[in-house]
């Protein structure tokens, strides 16, 4: 099958197209920043997909729980041997992601004898002593995109991820129209679900570049908000001790959604 | 790069959640290192374990206090004069030593990434029992060091049980047997003269120790340890000039409190000195 370097390419799309299928309807996460810290927010069905990794750096995932597993319990063996090997200053999710992930992803993709990883990742990482948040999406492919300035973007204050990757857009374009470090954490829950529905309307829907309506987007959330638990964390920069991440209740959210919603 | 490799035999590895055995396999684990350093060495040198220092911790009213002196000493030297031996191991437990300092604070880096990686890992919080027989592993892994003289450590575990809303405080041998004490604990070379001013207050002092309010364990803690630098040379008293007071930490329900020097202070110069 790959004798000819034409079948390695031809076996690698084959691989990218299953991937993406299997990844098509992962329910959307959504990280921001917000006035304390960072949220990550998504809705949730079964399983719990969003994670804490180390001190400072959270995990939301969608795709095959059992890679997601070995992708988090790898991701916290290499922080939790760095934090204690060195300290926990040194662990950085830049270099977790860099040079241990992607290359591993990368490699466990190109061998088309074994098996890929069916993973999209989103990491979250709180900015030490007031430097930018980082947001990283890590593919299955080992491919790297970041919130950091790049040609023609600037930096951001989000980072998402989506089944597709025009959800992925679309969610992209909507927050970075609403782009805002300071709201409280009502807002970017309001924030972070109305990108939710955003990213799931385009998941399920009418192809397209524009962003659905308002109205639109309003009423899908409020229909999904009521039918699925709510699942999201903080990662909070005042936390006094050197651990930052707090899960939060469907219960301690949805009051102050609905406060805000209403 | 096996870094995932490793991790696709999930099911044979060795207990999840289990972060000495990860530092192991990486290589990481100070005790191994230890032991292995040390095994082919000759017969076991003289038990010569003076453990020189004074730890106390006893159930008050609202919790458990823990405290210690600062002094550091290696035979008949100071070392240093500001060491904290009270160690924070996760926001309701304490590690308190009396030992060599070098094992005893490696042990305390274990012991804390050991429960934040169980939490991380398996989702949930290690049960009391757990963390308890963690610190008596680690004891045991430290058991060659222990038997050829240099590396024993005899620590003290307190910490707050939310299942059964109180405090609970364990001490263990050098070998890891742990001890739940009912009242009160103490260790170091320091600890006969505590115990004795301890076990004096809670059988015939105005109130048992569970019925002191926070001030007057604060100052009963204070002045147990006062008495142990009397005779222990190996404790280390107030130094007023240098402002070196004796660490005092509290667990109650809500966490652990950490008296400042000032109140410690205010304290001492009004009902200690």
């Amino acid at each position: 099958m790959i004798e000819e370097p034409y079948r390695w390419v031809e076996a690698i799309a084959n691989r990218r197209e299953y991937i993406e299928h299997q990844l098509a309807g992962g329910s959307p996460i959504t990280a921001l920043t917000y006035r304390d810290g960072i949220l990550l927010f998504t809705l949730g069905r079964e399983r719990q997909k969003i994670f804490e990794i180390y001190d400072r750096i959270g995990l939301g995932g969608i795709g095959h729980p059992g890679d997601i597993e070995r992708l988090r319990m790898a991701a916290i063996e290499v922080t939790s041997t760095e934090g204690f090997a060195r300290s926990a200053q040194d662990v950085s999710l830049r270099r977790l992601a860099n040079y241990s992930l992607s290359p591993a992803l990368k490699a466990a993709f190109e061998q088309v004898y074994g098996p890929p990883y069916l993973a999209r990742m989103l990491f979250a990482e709180l900015g030490r002593n007031g430097a930018p948040n980082l947001f990283l999406r890590l593919d299955y492919d080992g491919s790297i995109h970041t919130n950091g300035g790049a040609f023609g973007r600037a930096h951001e204050e989000f980072g998402v991820i989506a089944g597709t990757a025009a959800a992925t857009a679309q969610m992209e374009r909507f927050l970075r129209e609403k782009q805002s470090a300071h709201r409280p954490l009502e807002d970017a829950l309001a924030m972070a679900a109305d990108a939710w529905a955003v990213g799931h309307l385009a998941l399920s829907g009418e192809p397209g570049d524009a962003l659905p309506s308002s109205e639109k987007v309003a009423t899908h959330r409020s229909e999904q908000l009521a039918a699925t638990s709510i699942e999201a964390a903080v990662l909070e920069a005042g936390s006094l001790i050197p651990m930052t991440w707090r899960m939060l209740s469907d219960s301690e959210i949805r009051p102050l959604l609905e406060k805000r919603l209403s | 790069m096996d870094l995932l490799t490793l991790r696709a035999d999930g099911l044979t590895a060795p207990e999840a959640g289990d972060f000495s055995a990860l530092l192991r396999q990486r290589g990481h684990y100070p005790q191994t290192q230890a032991g292995a350093a040390f095994s082919a060495a000759a017969p076991p040198a003289a038990l010569l374990q003076t453990h020189a220092t004074t730890i106390l911790a006893f159930k008050y009213a609202d919790g458990v206090l823990v405290a210690g002196d600062r002094r550091a000493t290696a035979g008949n030297v100071l070392v240093y004069d500001r060491a904290d031996k009270v160690l924070e191991i996760d926001q309701h437990s304490l590690m308190a030593i009396a030992g060599v300092p070098a094992t005893a604070w490696e042990m305390a880096r274990v012991l804390e990434h050991s429960f934040q990686f169980y939490r991380r890992s398996q989702l949930a919080e290690m049960s009391l029992e757990g963390k308890v027989r963690a610190l008596s592993k680690l004891l045991r892994d430290n058991l060659g060091a222990v038997l050829q003289g240099i590396g024993v450590v005899v620590p003290i575990f307190a910490t707050y049980d939310h299942t059964a809303s109180t405090a609970r405080l364990y001490f263990y041998d050098a070998m890891g047997a742990q001890f739940e004490a009912a009242d009160s604990a103490a260790t170091g070379s320091g600890s006969p003269a505590v115990r004795s001013v301890l076990h004096y207050e809670n059988t015939w002092g105005k109130k048992p120790l569970a019925k002191l309010k926070e001030p007057d364990a604060v100052v009963l803690a204070l002045r147990a340890l006062d008495t142990a630098a009397e005779s222990d040379t190996a404790t280390g008293g107030v130094d007023r000039r240098g402002r070196i007071y004796p660490i005092v930490k509290l667990i109650t329900k809500s966490g652990i409190t950490t008296l400042a020097e000032k109140q410690l202070a205010r304290m001492f110069k009004t009902q200690v000195a």
